[in-house]
């Protein structure tokens, strides 16, 4: 399972994308949760403490060398992508090993190669080995431009506003582009609060609603606290609802 | 005055530039509104309806692709990539003649 969610900025991605990757773990398989967002995201919701880890070092890229064919940059050939992945990752509950692009503590441009090594490493990550539940920043902007590749199946997570179902036909629309790596894009409706959201949201995304995640308070009350939401409030129908989530994609899962 | 609105995904920054722009164009000021968002829903929030926000997205994406010229002074810029909006604010999607890096 090769999943990535995406949406407009605020939908509920993060807390969505955490929750399905604890409850994929909690069934006893390999999970790796990954954030390609500069600014804080999938940690807190996968309950993590803190929401800054080390960044892949710089010396994980290398650049072509004079005379040498390919492209600039590639991804260091002392570096494998599965090694790569144990060493540079970190342990969160439920046993969900996380990697993230690196957060913005100052100068961005200091990020630039540490960012480009994960992209390398979860590109070219091997099938099979890894459920891989990505967290991509809100919007359009990074989603398609290579930073999605890896995924087979792309999430869009779509509230009930007018911006987010565009937000929605956008990113629909630009998952479609790459006939070399078609993939299979579903809607997720998140805060849903009232009958005919999810018909709303079907209807202006043309997409399937593979999930209904309501509204709830406890979830925000799980925001506020900085706290994961299966931690917080493992029995809210918010959770209850991811969870529901997982088990209908179940039948694609690396054990 | 010239105002930036930036903060998180989500946070309410399309919502609350729209309810800037159309309070100070209310109270007699010439506002331009400019949607420097890579997912523009400014017009959406503004008043100025799903297509036509639409139409000024395309436009600013064939200006990515190189397909049209940039605006070379603020006056063309508003008028090519503009749009009047309700209570007389112009509405432009805009993009920085560089692309910055993803993310």
């Amino acid at each position: 399972m090769r999943l990535a969610f995406v949406g407009k900025g605020g939908a509920g991605k993060s807390a969505i994308s955490g929750t399905f990757a604890r409850v994929l773990a909690r069934q006893g398989d390999k999970v790796l949760a990954i954030d390609s967002d500069p600014l804080p995201g999938l940690a807190f919701s996968l309950g993590l403490a803190i929401d800054h880890t080390p960044p892949i070092p710089d010396d994980a890229v290398v650049e072509r060398k004079e005379g040498e064919e390919g492209p600039r940059w590639r991804l260091n050939p002392d570096v494998d992508p599965f090694e790569a992945v144990e060493r540079w990752s970190v342990e969160a509950p439920d046993g969900v090993r996380f990697l993230q692009f690196g957060k913005i503590l100052g100068d961005p441009k200091n990020l630039w190669r540490s960012q480009m090594a994960f992209r390398f490493v979860i590109n070219q990550l091997p099938a099979g080995r890894w459920n891989v539940v990505g967290d991509l920043p809100g919007g359009t902007r990074q989603a398609f431009t290579g930073w999605g590749t890896w995924a087979n199946t792309i999430v869009i997570v779509v509230e009930p506003t007018a911006k987010s179902l565009l937000s929605g036909r956008r990113l629909a629309r630009m998952a479609d582009l790459d006939p070399e790596n078609p993939k299979r894009i579903l809607a997720v409706a998140s805060k849903v609060r009232e009958e005919g959201d999810v018909e709303m949201i079907a209807k202006g995304t043309g997409l399937e609603v593979v999930a209904s995640v309501p509204w709830d308070e406890e979830l925000a009350e799980a925001e506020r606290r900085q706290l994961a939401p299966i931690d917080f409030a493992p029995g809210s129908p918010a959770v209850l609802a991811v969870a529901s989530l997982v088990e209908r994609l179940s039948e694609e899962k690396v054990s | 005055m010239k105002l930036a609105v930036v903060g998180k995904g989500g946070s309410g920054k399309t919502t609350t530039s729209s309810v800037i722009a159309r309070t100070l164009a209310r109270s007699g000021k010439a506002v331009v509104a400019l949607d420097c968002d890579s997912n523009p829903n400014l017009g959406i929030s503004l008043g100025v309806g799903d297509e036509e926000t639409e139409r000024l997205v395309s436009m600013r994406q064939a200006l990515d692709e190189g397909e049209e010229e940039h605006a070379n002074n603020w006056d063309t810029l508003i008028s090519r990539y503009g749009s009047d909006g309700p209570d007389g604010v112009r509405l432009a999607v805009v993009s920085r003649i560089d692309n910055p890096e993803p993310g």
